[in-house]
């Protein structure tokens, strides 16, 4: 298992340096530079060329990339040519609303899917599994900009429950947390289902029927038990998912996050800002996906020997 | 009994839940929520030296020497009085006495000249480049001796990067100077602040020298003032239908009916300091004529653009400032209005006929051009106005939309024929930033370099000794680039503030530009 983990460690050190590659080139084609958001009106017109100087915007792009990298890798990800402040402070205030968000995002859709899909599979092609399977189609498709904008209407301004925006207790966690969580719950729920009457069919369940343990017994002990396999690798590629889905439905709540950092960060063209963030969203993702891995092979050891 | 026990604490929770639900709302007696509005959003330091993008909360925390009226007139602040030589080249602040920082230390003559020697590492260090040097003359009084005659400088100490700093602690604090700690001499004291989400304010008790445009003369009366950042304009509306917060500080034109809809709400409209105007790059055929360019520039109909896209709120632009300034305030020959028949009458002159199908053509080649425009929703619906309206007059052009933050380097191709754009900015200095030859393609938009305009300009810009020679002097230059038609005006909109009038109680007269801390001053929460 250790050789296991260790090696799929060393298979990140190519994709980040990829993601980085790639993350740096986006941002400096697109037109536009910081600078311009930082020329007030009435600045002489040396500036400018003064200004890219300070920054290093005049070098080429390899040379700005290296410099970048290398500081990276010690850590440091530098300081915020419009914001002025370094760009760890601003992800150290950002990320713990983020996890936050994302986490008990993904908890809600774990739980919430994994119990529809289940109660769906049991009920397969009755009306409670139409019903649930149809219910939750409807709501993965929404914009969840949208739906948080839906949600704030019927469950602040009209009940009261909550309040519209804002980060100041938990309550105020709710409604972004639905918003986030019911789109991916439709898709925990679907593979749950399906995964768990592929399970039911197999040799061993009938064995088990053979033997006369209940049937709740069996589904709950046995069939789950195997159908959670592909819904933990699901799972875990959603994290990164997650963490990036939620920039829109931090905008809308008005909540601090990685995802209001970086697109204020993206209008204003302050470019080690959004290096930072983008990168956090991609390592989000690229360990997200290990994590699935890992947890895998834990599980199951025929990964395991897969890769041995 | 049992389940006697469990039922009573499962109500203690409930109860503790709709307390706990019940307390988001801003309820307590003299406590206020704004929301600033939406272009100042994420500014991160409260440091006027470094920052480049300073919200309103800085016009609370720091005072400054002069204070601007609605009708952009100079008044006293922390500068009781002030003289200029006649020649330009020195002046004279008397300054207030008895004015404290938030951390105790004096504010006097000497704290100005440590000021302006740390502001010289800004890079809004142009601001008082004139100033050669400072000599404090007594406690109060404090000269300028300067390089160049600058009669914009009274204009530059009204500007919030200009808010008097702490020296001392803005030295001892660094980087954190503006983001855990902040001293000035304002109305009110920083007590917390997360960048991107909220700045909370509490009264300096001490205050007693406010500007004298607002008609409070001790403390202000919030004594906390929370200051809500909500980047998303539904979100920011929503929270002040519900009572979430007392005010918004800007409010588009869309949410203006939804808003004196409610009962509870009221709008409160200031002069803007938006102009929205079409460039016309002079550089490009067919506008290296002038004729077109006049002839483009009088088909747009601002009166109708006012009544049907911004439903008839804010004003019609016939120059190129807005028109609090003096140095709008030219010959009415240089204005630029609606003007269909001379604009056909030129175009016929200049060669361009009517074809059948209304758009015109000269020697086979129909009169078809491109206009630019960004991404927000509110510029794609004036553009299609305008395009429509070009039309009438036989000229076909073309949207191309561009994203908001990339279509200043687009400019920059100087490829652009027309566009549609705004700027927000009150001081006649604008025309040099958007008309200056040495600005072509980005800010320079018209690509419009002309002998005759730089001459102006640079004595405009350079060779005036005092304020109303700068005016007169912006004038002949403002109507020098009006009548060779680089642009033409389009409308002039309003800042709206919405707040809940259950909760507040403004000034009956409002004498500042914006609500800052003239206007806070005097607002009052209801108990």
């Amino acid at each position: 298992m250790l050789a296991y983990a260790i090696r799929r460690i060393f298979m990140l050190v190519p994709v980040f340096l990829a993601v980085s590659v790639i993350i740096f080139l986006i941002l400096h084609l697109l037109p536009g530079d910081p600078i311009d958001n930082l020329l007030k009106v009435g600045a002489p017109v040396e500036q400018r060329a003064e200004m890219m100087a300070r920054y290093g915007l005049d070098r080429p792009l390899p040379v700005q990339y290296a410099i970048w990298l290398g500081k990276l890798l010690t850590g440091d990800l530098g300081t915020a040519i419009v914001a002025r402040r370094p760009v760890a402070d601003l992800i150290g205030q950002a990320l713990p609303h983020s996890l936050a968000l994302g986490g008990l995002a993904l908890l809600f859709s774990s739980i919430v899917g994994i119990l529809l899909g289940f109660v769906a599979a049991l009920n397969r092609d009755r009306f409670l599994d139409r019903a649930i399977m149809g219910g939750v189609l409807l709501g993965s498709p929404l914009p969840s900009f949208w739906l948080g904008l839906l949600l704030i209407l019927a469950f602040s301004v009209q009940l009261g429950w909550f309040p519209v925006s804002g980060a100041r207790n938990w309550s105020s966690l709710v409604l972004p947390v639905l918003t986030i969580g019911l789109g991916g719950t439709a898709l925990v729920a679907r593979i749950t289902r399906v995964s768990m009457i592929d399970i039911a069919s197999r040799d061993f369940v009938m064995l088990l029927h053979a033997k006369g343990l209940s049937p709740l017994r069996i589904q709950l002990r046995h069939v789950l038990r195997h159908a959670l396999i592909p819904v933990v690798t699901i799972l875990a590629l959603r994290i990164g998912w997650i963490l990036g889905g939620a920039v829109t439905v931090e905008v809308v709540f008005a909540r601090p996050g990685l995802g209001t950092l970086l697109i204020k960060a993206l209008n204003q063209h302050d470019y080690p800002v959004v290096q930072a963030s983008l990168l956090m969203l991609a390592m989000a993702v690229m360990l997200g996906t290990l994590f699935g891995d890992l947890l895998q092979a834990a599980i199951d050891p025929r990964v395991r020997g897969a890769l041995a | 009994m049992k389940s006697l026990a469990l039922r009573k604490a499962l109500a203690a929770a409930g109860i503790s839940l709709a307390a706990l639900l019940a307390n988001h709302g801003a309820s307590l007696a003299q406590e206020a929520v704004f929301v600033i509005a939406t272009n100042e959003v994420g500014a991160p330091t409260y440091n006027p030296i470094k920052a480049s993008n300073l919200n309103i909360a800085t016009t609370l925390l720091f005072d400054r020497l002069v204070s601007q009226d609605t009708d952009l007139s100079f008044h006293p602040w922390l500068a009781e009085s002030w003289e200029e030589a006649p020649d330009g080249m020195s002046w004279i602040f008397h300054l207030k006495k008895g004015v404290k920082f938030h951390n105790g230390e004096p504010f006097n003559a000497e704290t100005i000249a440590k000021w302006l020697e740390l502001f010289k590492a800004s890079e809004n260090a142009y601001m008082t480049k004139a100033i050669a040097k400072v000599e404090v003359i007594d406690d109060a009084t404090v000269k300028f001796v300067m390089s160049n005659p600058e009669p914009n400088l009274l204009y530059n100490f009204s500007s919030s990067y200009l808010s008097i700093i702490e020296p001392k602690s803005f030295v001892e604090l660094g980087d954190n100077y503006g983001v855990t700690e902040v001293y000035g001499t304002g109305p009110f004291k920083l007590e917390s602040f997360v960048v991107g989400q909220e700045t909370v304010l509490v009264r300096n008790d001490d205050y007693a020298w406010a500007s004298p445009l607002a008609k409070n003369r001790g403390p202000a009366k919030i004594a906390k003032l929370t200051l809500r950042e909500i980047a998303e304009d539904s979100t920011a509306f929503l929270e002040l239908k519900s009572g979430g917060v007392d005010m918004l500080l800007g409010v588009p034109t869309d949410f203006l009916t939804e808003i004196k809809a409610q009962d509870n709400l009221e709008v409160l409209t200031l002069p803007g300091q938006d102009v929205a105007y079409m460039p016309i790059n002079v550089t490009k055929e067919p506008f290296t004529d002038i004729k077109v360019r006049e002839a483009a520039a009088k088909a747009i109909n601002q009166k109708e653009i006012l009544d049907s896209v911004y439903g008839g709120v804010g004003e019609v632009a016939n120059t190129f400032l807005i028109s609090a300034l003096p140095e709008a305030d030219i010959d009415a020959k240089y204005k630029i209005s609606y003007d269909p028949d001379r604009s056909n009458a030129l175009l016929d002159e200049a060669g361009w006929a009517k074809g059948a199908d209304g758009i015109r053509a000269k020697d086979g080649k129909p009169l078809k051009v491109s206009l630019w425009t960004q991404s927000d929703s509110s510029f794609r619906r004036l553009t299609e106005v305008v395009q429509a309206e070009l039309k009438a007059v036989g000229i076909d052009s073309e949207i191309t939309t561009f994203d908001s933050s990339a279509i200043r380097d687009q400019y920059k191709s100087g490829n652009q024929q027309l566009a549609v754009r705004s700027y927000n900015w009150d001081n006649a200095d604008i025309i040099d930033w958007f008309f200056g030859g040495d600005r072509l393609g980005y800010p320079n938009v018209s690509m419009f370099n002309d002998p005759k305009a730089e001459e102006l300009r640079a004595k405009a810009m350079t060779g005036s000794k005092n304020m109303a020679e700068r005016i007169q002097n912006f004038k002949a230059y403002h109507e020098y680039v009006l009548s060779q038609f680089p642009m033409a005006p389009i409308y002039q909109p309003v800042t709206s503030v919405g707040y809940n009038k259950d909760r507040l109680v403004l000034p009956a007269e409002i004498h500042a530009p914006s609500v800052g801390a003239t206007v806070i001053m005097d607002i009052e929460v209801k108990e």
